[in-house]
């Protein structure tokens, strides 16, 4: 119990610093927000006039405490750039962003556990060196490139998918794709090396002299050992990619958190960044407070109390 | 039987993706626009792209028409009385999009709330010259507190759109008497508008539904051209015309975009506060190779502050100063200075501004200027450079207006948006008595103020990029505007 509350606090903790942060660079950047809405159409009186109606001249702290009370009732306030709420915007880019990480690192699993598993089991054979030098290719290709080279084929030579924009969940598949790629290269080589790892242990050569089958000791017992190391790191790359999809969705024209932010942050839509960031922040916190509860249950060296 | 349910599941999978693919049927329009609208609040916006697409949902008294004139919007006709300070507009038969006919008190209202600073505090300023609205009938009779030649222009545009009095959602929900009406806004997705079917117009547009798809990436754009999913890309970058130009089933209409590509020289500067500095500035650049170079070729060469897009107010009479080296290293000598040293600020977000940057400084390093590039990013030259006028040069594009009062006044020595400090007694005589003449008049004094922004090198006037509407060959009837809109009403296929 007293393991789960620390993770809390310091959760909260971080989030609190992460506010406290965000709110401060965001002042410090040159730029006024007003000045950037009007334009090179702008004069001082209107300037003046809208910095008013957004309370940009108010002191920076009280600023801080209106944002931080609105945000414990769950409101980030009104986007500079839409006119309309931060908290509305980003619930309706959410989904696609978590669903673009969520399925390229469930296509990254699924390619590189069997793939892994096969290379360890057969290792120096064929099927091995083939595991590798796939390996080696998918760290090497970016996943940008990746996505524009499955546009051009899949999209605009076998029209099997839209060439980005969101149309549905099938503009989804390519770009979990591309992102999927690397990410299942660095995942295969972990799985073998993992599972190279416990083959090698005393109590799985003892199980193998018991007379135990090849596959009953590579999957009841290696794969499960392993899998520690493997949702270790498969854990690390789906918090890197709930806030490192921006260049994907750039590729693909996809209406995610990252197509939000980039335009917020270069119109210093204030309220609109640094929602994003709490809840990138949160998003990235709550994944690894979660990896960190799972990783306990799996672990039984890590204890609760 | 599990391999064979897989198989069937697939192919489904594979239909779903097939035909969700391709949304436009003979109907439906859809269109790919960069960037999201501001607001549809016609007090609030001030994105060119919230009126890009709300020009189909909305209309003021007035309407531009494709060759920057104006024609009877909710008012049919309008007289104006001889001291040219009241204006009586006769009131149409229209219905807004809920269906409510459209009363002088609607009108009265919308007009009341853009020139109240309260209410619009970016807008209210243009419609300062308002002393009073009043209804009479279907009559509204506007009175101006002095005669101003603008004033009809000024209600063509999004500012002067009316919708019903009591509208409360405006913003996200605009309700107007346009031939569209709006349906539905997803932020970085779309916009969906519905044709209406009740509007004033006898003739009907063609599209029954025209979407608006946001696509910030214009190579996506044109991918999404090429395999059907969109129908028009109203602006093209030049850089991708390539792509598009000598495909089959695509065509390309160019128009000029009405913008004023400036190469800005602060006056108040050394050495720029010396004509014969800004006069050798001049002579050293080659228009027509920074059209080449940074637009691909795709613009025109301007002669002064106003765009030949302008036809009825530019004055082609204007030669200005030729590219001639010699000259300029001759002049640079006579004025005492003959490696000057100046900054050149680009602002880094627009790609045609800092690549005609790089190409200036290199024209004019040629004739002995010491040219510094600096490149920065769009929030701090709006701070720095338009704001507080902290800069010796600089390269933007000024968009155009359908009234030259409106682009000629940035001019004038008091103006807050005279970020040249530009001084000239004559041209401030000039913009004033622009505001109260007649229209032949005006023809007249505005061709002078051309002529004195070129003569003194007020700044340096380098192109009008053209427009590059692409769009599905099957398309037809597309006209470009002076202004920043999509007219879907005409579109047909």
């Amino acid at each position: 119990m007293r393991y789960a509350a620390g993770k809390v606090v310091s959760f909260a903790a971080t989030l609190f610093i992460i506010s406290l942060i965000t709110f401060t660079a965001l002042q410090v950047l040159p730029g006024d927000p007003a000045l950037l809405i009007l334009g090179t159409e702008g004069d001082p009186e209107a300037v003046e006039a809208l910095r008013n109606r957004l309370g940009l001249d108010d002191p920076v702290p009280i600023r801080y405490g209106r944002w931080m009370l609105g945000l414990l009732q769950g409101d980030m306030g009104e986007s500079l750039r839409y006119n309309m709420s931060a908290s509305e915007l980003i619930l309706r880019a959410l989904p696609i962003s978590l669903m673009l990480a969520g399925a390229a690192v469930g296509l990254s699993l699924c390619a590189a556990l069997p793939l892994g598993v096969l290379c360890a089991t057969f290792r120096g054979r064929s099927i091995d060196l083939f595991g590798l030098t796939f390996a080696q290719f998918g760290m090497a290709i970016p996943s940008f490139w990746l996505g524009i080279l499955l546009i051009q084929v899949f999209a605009v030579r076998l029209h099997l998918a839209p060439p980005g924009g969101y149309e549905g969940i099938t503009s989804l598949v390519l770009p979990a794709v591309a992102l999927a790629l690397p990410r299942a290269a660095i995942l295969t080589r972990m799985v073998r090396a993992s599972m190279l790892d416990v083959l090698h242990q005393d109590y799985v050569r003892t199980a193998r002299s018991k007379g135990v089958s090849l596959w009953a000791v590579v999957f009841k017992h290696a794969l499960r050992n392993a899998g520690i190391n493997i949702f270790t790191v498969a854990g690390i790359h789906l918090t890197q990619l709930l806030a490192g999809t921006i260049v994907i969705e750039q590729v693909f024209a996809l209406p995610g958190l990252g197509q939000l932010l980039l335009p917020a942050v270069l119109q210093r839509d204030l309220p609109l960044v640094q929602g994003l960031v709490m809840i990138g922040a949160s998003l990235i916190l709550m994944a690894n407070l979660g990896f960190d509860f799972i990783l306990a249950a799996l672990d039984p060296r890590i204890r609760f109390d | 039987m599990m391999f064979r349910r897989m198989v069937v599941l697939f192919m489904l999978a594979l239909i779903l993706a097939l035909t969700t693919g391709l949304g436009s049927t003979a109907q439906d329009l859809t269109i790919a626009v960069p960037t999201d609208p501001d607001s549809f609040d016609p007090t609030r916006a001030v994105a060119a792209a919230s009126w890009e697409i709300a020009f189909n949902v909305y209309e003021g008294l007035v309407r531009t028409l494709p060759s920057g004139e104006l024609t009877g919007g909710l008012a049919y006709n309008w007289n104006v009385d001889e001291t040219g300070t009241v204006y009586t507009f006769h009131l149409r038969e229209a219905y807004f999009h809920t269906g409510e006919r459209v009363t002088p008190e609607d009108v009265v209202h919308a007009l009341n709330r853009i020139r109240d600073p309260e209410v619009s505090e970016a807008r209210a300023g243009d419609f300062s010259v308002i002393e009073s609205v009043e209804a009479a009938e279907d009559q509204i009779i506007v009175s101006l507190s002095r005669p101003h030649g603008p004033f009809l222009f000024t209600l063509a545009g999004m500012p002067g759109a009316i919708y019903p009095r009591g509208a409360e959602n405006q913003a996200s929900q605009p309700i107007g008497t346009g031939p569209y009406r709006f349906v539905e806004w997803r932020p970085n997705q779309h916009i969906r508008l519905e044709r209406f079917d009740q509007h004033w117009s006898d003739s009907e547009p063609f599209f029954t539904t025209v979407e608006f798809r946001i696509m910030p990436d214009d190579s996506s754009a044109v991918l999404n051209l090429k395999t059907g999913h969109i129908d028009v890309i109203p602006r093209l970058e030049a850089a991708l015309l390539h792509q598009v130009e000598n495909e089959p089933g695509l065509n390309v209409h160019r128009a000029p975009m009405n913008l004023v590509q400036i190469l800005a020289i602060n006056h108040q500067r050394e050495p720029f506060n010396d004509p014969l500095v800004r006069q050798a500035a001049a002579h050293a650049i080659d228009k027509d190779e920074i059209i080449f170079g940074a637009a691909w070729g795709e613009g025109q060469p301007l002669v002064t502050g106003l765009s030949p897009a302008m036809a009825v107010f530019h004055n082609d009479e204007i030669t200005d100063y030729a590219y001639d080296p010699e000259r300029s290293r001759q002049l640079l000598a006579e004025a005492g200075v003959s490696s000057p040293s100046v900054t050149l600020d680009l602002p880094a977000p627009y790609a045609i501004h800092v690549q005609a940057g790089e190409i200036v400084a290199e024209q004019l390093g040629t004739v002995g200027f010491d040219v510094a590039l600096q490149i920065v990013e769009w929030g701090t030259w709006l701070e720095r450079v338009y704001s507080q006028r902290d800069y010796d040069m600089t390269i933007v594009g000024l968009a155009g207006r359908l009234d030259p009062h409106e682009v000629l006044v940035r001019y004038e020595s008091s103006s807050s948006r005279n970020f040249f400090n530009f001084q000239n007694p004559e041209y401030d005589a000039l913009i004033a008595e622009g505001q109260t003449a007649s229209h032949d008049e005006r023809i007249a004094v505005y061709n002078r103020a051309q002529e004195i922004l070129t003569e003194d090198v007020a700044g340096i006037f380098l192109m009008d990029p053209s427009q590059l509407a692409v769009m599905q060959s099957a398309i037809k009837g597309w006209e470009s505007y002076p202004i920043y809109v999509v007219d879907a009403a005409r579109l047909y296929r």
